[in-house]
């Protein structure tokens, strides 16, 4: 393999797709920052202490997950814990079979998608429905989502309409208003029909037990008024310390992910419903997820464990708008999914080792982080760490020899004056693979090594 | 599942132990994230209408208003908070079908539900909903049209004043527009799985 | 956000990093820096020993070989006087990537202290020297590129403050100028692809302003940027700052 995956994913991704995916992140990207540099005069500053508040919440979970569980119980719902992706699976199985529920109505939430969940339950014959739009066309297709927040933004509407047909939800029709109504008829029929609801978090706050979560659809209300049975999967990162910090953290989440003010729901979940309400879940349960959260934790890019999950930095990066979601291999693509994707691989770290290796380092992500997660410093952390065991980088010069040179002024100087070979040689007949990558696209300026030292060194002051 | 409890704790405790301090809880005013030059001197009913009206939503200050707006949408056959009916009946005609109780295995039926508010957002033109004040969520919820009566007086200026508000109640929902995807090549649709309109009626 | 903290400035010596790019490529950048520096009355030294801020090992993710670059660094800029680099890029690298890779090195307060009196040029003539104004004149409508590595730094502010006060410059913005050229050091050669296709999005975007040149505070971006519009046959003409205020002084675009 001559140059790295994800380079080699994007040149092969076809010209309207990438088309696609640029101009709707662009756009999503754009409106965003005038959004919240028209209505905040630091919106900045917003950033730094969201970061922070985060940042505290993770280096006190110790303390802040006893606490959340405690409020949680008094709250009355029930609190389970799962190490892994496959005892969480394990976890749901049991709480569904325990009362002989065969159907789940899903709002979307990434953690279902990381411990492949749907998968799970349906050897034992339980349907576990998604019903956040994207993520229904992403189930029906048998596909996997490249946007955390926008699922489908590889595909388009002809696609959709020729899946849609398939599944007999109605003849070939590619108006986005039809598809849209199509998916709202079918789907609340599930709804009504479906025995548990299962969602994520977006944030639990320590102080009171509350469950945070937003949806713009309104998918994941539904799945908590058609059903008795609500089913939280949230991964111990969430954890933010007081109810206060959820205001500045949702004027936050919506701004930076999809550029509204707010999300349009937002529900803060306080426990199964309460008893004169005869809508909604009876019974409430929390699993808190950590399949490989602790090890993120233990490690020195913990910052990650901030993220929002709002997109923004797939949005901006420029590399993503080149590559789309599937080049980076994970649940979790984009500037966000370089970091923490390879991070949750745990032992098989190298597999995913080439993913941080995938950014100009232009720092973008990190300029609109809602949450401020110095995202370049990681990806640079990674990369060293790949180093370090020794996981092959292709495309990647090395670097020895050249740090032997540029700590030896006596053979630096002798390389400034041999470059100059370079203006007689045609490119292609010298054998360093970087020279043919960066000649094939670009040509070299004239070689001048030693003339700036030659000309400092003549002049009169 | 006990043990992942230990083991999970077991291990957070862990990964923190060799830090030498920990990130301090940031001492900050929540008026940081108002949007104050947006409130300030606003009539906050006013205010909260042209920001509804900002997210796709409609605000109406008399029931007339509001019925004549769902004739002219042909939305006639809907539900009503019992408690909310007894005002409300006056102002509609023959031609409407109001039910008092919300019907399941009939969710297409309904064309609107009307509902009670508990409170309102005017910086974001959010509605908001409780168990307390929602006489069923899924008439909230299903219908294509949502009418949320709104005392003017439950509003509060923005989402931190809000926040501060939530309350005892085991579901708080707030609703800023109506449901609304972008999930098709990036072109907004609303009413997916919640309302297509969502009707403020303050009274 | 970036770790950017100056020592204050004391009397007017400064050593120069040329940085390896003007040492092999862009002599007359190092040449211009030199004499715009010299022309505000500041002594510069050019420290012999000097080769390269250790930043390509360092984004390769070869700590190793990058720190032994970075020692090398530390003890060839000795002393008390600020170092100013014609490099938002080199800057950064000491003053905030030189601090990651030698967080847990014994030698990391020298590489700190190195960093708090490395500046990027424009940030030091504009913030440190407090420069505001320029004389001669220099015709030409110029667009300029905010380099990705002057993120969170006074740099690009401060350059766009020189080109305006420049008689004779008409400044002209280009859209997504918040997006990266593409460069990234070992980026370029890793993923020549994406770095391609990104480096000809600017280009458009630089085109569509139609500048008669196209200015940054970064060799490297003009390096990927003027090299892929030479390769395509549409060259453009690309100068770094010190270049733009140099020429200037000596009355116009040469």
């Amino acid at each position: 393999m001559r140059f790295q995956p994800i380079d080699q994913f994007a040149a092969g991704l076809p010209a309207d797709k990438r088309a696609s995916v640029y101009q709707s992140t662009k756009t999503t990207h754009e409106k965003r920052t005038k959004l919240l540099f028209d209505q905040f005069t630091d919106p900045n500053r917003l950033r730094q202490l969201a970061g922070e508040i985060k940042q505290h919440a993770l280096e006190n979970l110790d303390t802040y997950l006893p606490k959340v569980e405690a409020k949680l119980k008094a709250n009355g719902a029930q609190v389970h814990w799962a190490s892994t992706g496959e005892a969480a699976c394990q976890k749901v199985l049991e709480i569904m079979q325990a009362r002989g529920a065969t159907k789940m109505v899903k709002s979307k939430t990434m953690v279902s998608e990381e411990i492949e969940l749907a998968k799970f339950l349906k050897p034992h014959g339980i349907e576990a429905l998604e019903t956040d739009l994207g993520e229904f066309i992403i189930q029906i297709d048998d596909d996997h989502p490249s946007h955390i927040v926008r699922p489908i933004i590889h595909k388009n509407r002809r696609e959709i309409a020729q899946s849609f047909e398939r599944e007999g939800l109605g003849a070939y029709n590619d108006d986005p208003e039809t598809i849209t109504r199509r998916a709202r008829h079918f789907l609340r029929h599930k709804y009504l029909a479906a025995d548990v609801g299962l969602t994520g978090a977006n944030f639990v706050s320590a102080e009171s037990g509350r469950i945070v979560l937003v949806t713009n659809e309104g998918n994941s209300r539904f799945c908590l008024a058609a059903t008795k049975v609500h089913i939280a999967l949230i991964g111990i990162e969430k954890i933010v310390p007081r109810d206060r910090d959820l205001g500045l953290l949702l004027n936050l989440l919506g701004r930076s992910g999809t550029a509204q003010d707010l999300t349009v729901y937002t529900e803060f979940i306080n426990g199964p419903k309460s008893t004169a309400q005869p809508d909604g879940p009876e019974e409430m349960h929390v699993i808190f997820l950590d399949n490989g959260r602790t090890d993120v934790l233990a490690s020195d890019c913990r910052e990650i464990l901030r993220c929002i999950r709002c997109g923004a930095c797939l949005n901006v990066c420029p590399v993503y708008r080149q590559a789309s979601g599937h080049a980076y291999r994970s649940v979790y693509p984009g500037p966000v999914g370089a970091v923490l994707s390879p991070l949750l691989m745990g032992g098989k770290f190298a597999q995913k080792a080439d993913l941080p290796k995938a950014s100009s380092l232009c720092g973008a992500c990190h300029e609109v982080c809602p949450v401020n997660i110095p995202i370049p410093d990681l990806l640079l952390r990674l990369r060293n760490r790949a180093k370090e065991e020794n996981v092959p980088s292709p495309g990647t010069p090395p670097m020895g020899a050249w740090a032997l040179m540029a700590s030896q002024p006596t053979a630096w100087k002798a390389a400034l004056l041999g470059g100059k070979l370079l203006d007689y040689v045609p490119t292609k007949l010298i054998p360093v693979p970087a020279l043919q990558a960066w000649s094939a696209q670009r040509a070299l300026p004239a070689w001048r090594g030693g003339e700036f030292r030659k000309w400092m060194k003549q002049r009169k002051r | 599942m006990s043990d992942d409890r230990e083991a999970i704790l077991s291990r957070v405790r862990g990964a923190l132990a060799p830090l030498h301090e920990r990130a301090p809880l940031p001492v900050y005013d929540s008026e940081i994230a108002v949007m104050r030059s947006l409130i300030a001197g606003r009539d906050l009913a006013e205010l909260f209408a042209e920001r509804l009206k900002r997210v796709g939503g409609l605000t109406f200050t008399s029931p007339a208003e509001l019925v004549a707006h769902l004739q002219a949408g042909q939305w006639r056959h809907g539900y009503c908070d019992p408690v909310l009916w007894p005002v409300l009946a006056p102002h509609f005609g023959p031609d409407f079908t109001v039910e008092l109780t919300f019907d399941e295995t009939r969710v297409d039926d309904y064309a609107f539900g009307i509902t009670r508010a508990a409170a309102a957002i005017a910086e974001s033109g959010t509605i908001i909903l409780d168990d307390a004040s929602t006489s069923r969520r899924l008439a909230a919820l299903a219908p294509w049209v949502h009418v949320a009566v709104l005392a003017r007086g439950t509003i509060f200026s923005d989402v931190t004043q809000a926040v501060a508000a939530l309350g005892a109640d085991r579901n708080v929902v707030w609703c800023t527009g109506p449901s609304k995807t972008a999930d098709v090549e990036g072109i907004l649709i609303e009413g997916v799985h919640g309302p297509g309109a969502q009707i403020a009626l303050l009274v | 956000m970036l770790n950017s903290e100056r020592s204050p400035l004391k009397g007017k010596r400064v050593q120069l990093m040329a940085t390896c790019l003007c040492d092999a490529f862009y002599d007359d950048v190092a040449a211009a820096t030199v004499e715009v520096l010299e022309h505000l009355g500041v002594e510069v030294v050019f420290p012999e020993g000097q080769t390269c801020c250790g930043q390509p090992a360092f984004n390769g993710g070869d700590w190793i070989a990058s720190r032994k670059v970075v020692r090398h660094t530390v003890q060839t800029f000795a002393g008390e006087d600020p170092v100013v680099v014609p490099s938002g890029s080199c800057a950064a690298m000491l003053f905030h990537g030189a601090g990651l890779e030698f967080e847990n090195e014994p030698d990391a307060p020298a590489v700190a202290a190195l960093g708090r009196r490395t500046w990027e040029l424009a940030d030091y003539l504009v913030n440190g020297l407090g420069v505001k104004t320029w004389s001669g004149r220099y015709e030409a409508t110029i667009a300029f590129h905010r380099s990705c590595h002057s993120r969170g730094t006074k740099s690009s502010e401060a350059a766009l403050t020189l080109l305006q006060a420049v008689p004779g410059v008409r400044l002209v913005e280009f859209g997504e100028g918040e997006q990266c050229c593409g460069f990234g050091g070992t980026f370029s050669v890793s993923f020549p692809n994406i770095s391609a296709a990104m480096g000809n999005l600017k280009l458009d975007h630089v085109r569509a302003a139609q500048p008669d040149v196209f200015v940054s505070g970064d060799m490297s971006c003009m390096m990927h940027l003027g090299g892929l519009a030479a390769k395509e046959g549409k060259p453009i003409k690309t100068q770094h700052l010190a270049q733009v205020l140099r020429d200037a002084l000596k009355g116009g675009a040469r």
